[in-house]
């Protein structure tokens, strides 16, 4: 870059100015700082994708666009996991709603569900990422306060204590979607809560504003072994995260969309978690909303309306 | 970068420019070294380990008959008549407290059954007469492989919530147009001769937030 000549200098080093040597050295500085700042972009190769940078917003999408994308996903998929996934992008169903009820005196705090949701989902096994939070509470108490998940016991159930495993409760009124400044998060009409895991910022405004803290965020590049990856995969669902975007539960959008049971519910080893349409009366969940002591909704005061119920046998 | 030509450079001119040449030098160097990475350069975290997979196991605790019978298993525990015989109802004894006396043919058997074990008779649930059945509360013959209408005879509300699907577990489909769910039977978790379950141990927990030192059951979650 040619300088200006700077005015003529009436010292005797004519050469080189205070001025053009300041600015020598500010322009090789810049371009050194501007060198040390991108860097990090060079582990980024996975993401410099026109294609993805380019993609429109979920609902924008035409089918054949959505094909394009779901292709390119199962791409960089393979690339990165060294497995061929399947990757769909599932819509919700007419005239179904989506209820999920716990029963709390059947859960024996065994932590199954948190592992096969884990499995199912393809979250991130090291940084470790869990959807489920599994509470130990004492006997006669229903404070959260006195809430423990770092219980290490030989054997489940311990003496005194019940068990309720807490995830995203599939609010009717969802903060987490209120303060979404980008519309990354919205409820769907079957009541799932989703993310677009293209269009997060990684803001965690969502992480904040949830009560029942049930959302996740991806600090570092999820690392999933190649023989634990589940290639039934879904956009809104369980394709794999990246680097900087929020994750959470979403009732097995893969499964529960293509009308099977969510991992969690098929392998609890008591039977104390029951899913289904709430807007069928013949559901187990309407039959054990209309005749169970159903007793929470979890933290009712919040006003987010839960789609998630615990409730008592006895 | 260019400078304008100026005339041969006085002495402290050149003492600048080695100044200058230096400081470039070490940005090109700093720059390079930023390149390569050389500092701030982040270890890779160690893998956690991973959870044993004993742990996803979706399979049912127990085998029921029908099971057996489905697998094309071994039934020779239900082949009743190669021992007993036939029209005639196997003697029981009991100690001098009234508990009843296991043979050691069927030591296999804990009673266990209600609470203080009170159901601690044979022909409660077995047909005295035909041993290859049970019989139900109001004496109903049932087969071994309708275990629900023996166990719903006397739990009357449990069997309401089982035939909803509200009681034990179910896999496959909630969507029924789409495919069948999949019930288990009373006794693919409830041993017949003590119902009760036992403790199981549990998967590990989360492993960032794993405390060496529990804290007691009154703390605040860590979250």
């Amino acid at each position: 870059m040619p300088l200006p000549s700077p005015t003529p200098d009436k010292t005797s080093d004519a050469a080189m100015t205070r001025r053009s040597f300041l600015r020598g050295t500010a322009a090789v500085g810049g371009l050194t700082a501007l060198a040390a700042s991108l860097s990090p972009l060079r582990e980024l190769d996975e993401f410099t994708n026109t294609e993805q940078f380019l993609q429109k917003y979920y609902k924008e999408l035409t089918p054949d666009e959505m094909a394009r994308v779901l292709k390119r996903i199962e791409g960089e998929v393979e690339k990165q996991y060294g497995v061929r996934p399947h990757v769909r992008d599932l819509k919700p169903m007419d005239g179904v709603e989506f209820v999920y009820c716990l029963n709390l005196t059947r859960c024996i705090g065994c932590r199954k569900c948190v592992h096969a949701c884990v499995a199912e989902n393809n979250q991130s096994r090291s940084p470790e990422i869990q959807y489920i939070r599994v509470l130990r509470l004492p006997h006669g108490s229903l404070d959260i306060e006195k809430a423990e998940h770092n219980y290490d016991a030989k054997q489940v159930p311990e003496p005194g204590f019940f068990y309720m495993p807490v995830q995203c409760q599939q609010c009717k009124n969802p903060p987490c979607v209120k303060v979404c400044p980008v519309n990354a998060t919205w409820q769907e009409k079957d009541g799932i809560t989703v993310i677009d895991y293209d269009w997060c910022i990684g803001c965690r405004y969502c992480e904040a504003a949830c009560p029942y803290w049930a959302r996740r965020f991806n600090f570092a590049k999820p690392q999933i072994p190649k023989d634990r990856v589940n290639p039934n995969m879904a956009y809104l669902g369980n394709r794999p995260r990246k680097q900087g975007v929020m994750e959470k539960c979403h009732f097995c959008i893969q499964r529960t969309r293509a009308g099977r049971y969510p991992a969690c519910l098929e392998v609890c080893p008591v039977g104390a978690r029951k899913f289904g349409n709430i807007l069928d009366p013949e559901s187990e969940v309407s039959f054990i909303l209309k005749t169970k002591r159903v007793f929470i909704q979890l933290k009712e005061e919040m006003g987010t309306s839960p789609r998630f119920f615990y409730y008592f046998d006895k | 970068m260019e400078t304008p030509p100026r005339p041969t450079p006085p002495a402290p001119a050149g003492r600048t420019n080695l100044w200058l040449g230096g400081v470039t030098l070490l940005f090109v160097a700093l720059a390079a070294m930023f390149a390569k990475n050389l500092w701030g350069h982040v270890e890779p975290q160690k893998p956690l380990p991973l959870v044993d997979k004993k742990f996803l196991d979706t399979t049912p605790w127990r085998k029921t008959y029908a099971d057996l019978v489905k697998a094309k298993e071994d039934l020779s525990d239900y082949d009743c008549y190669g021992c007993h015989e036939k029209g005639k109802p196997p003697p029981i004894r009991f100690d001098d407290k009234h508990k009843i006396i296991i043979p050691k043919e069927h030591s296999n058997i804990v009673m266990g059954h209600g609470s203080h074990d009170r159901n601690d008779h044979c022909w409660n649930c077995h047909n005295e007469q035909t041993l290859v059945t049970l019989q139900a509360r109001a004496g109903q013959d049932v087969k071994f492989d309708n275990i629900p209408a023996l166990c719903g005879s006397c739990h009357g509300p449990t069997y309401r919530d089982w035939e909803a699907g509200a009681h034990g577990r179910i896999s496959g489909y909630w969507d029924r147009k789409r495919g069948a769910a999949e019930r288990l039977s009373c006794a693919n978790c409830h041993n017949p001769h003590a119902p009760r379950i036992g403790g199981r141990e549990p998967a590990p927990g989360p492993h960032p937030l794993r405390d060496p030192h529990p804290a007691p059951a009154t703390a605040q979650p860590a979250h």
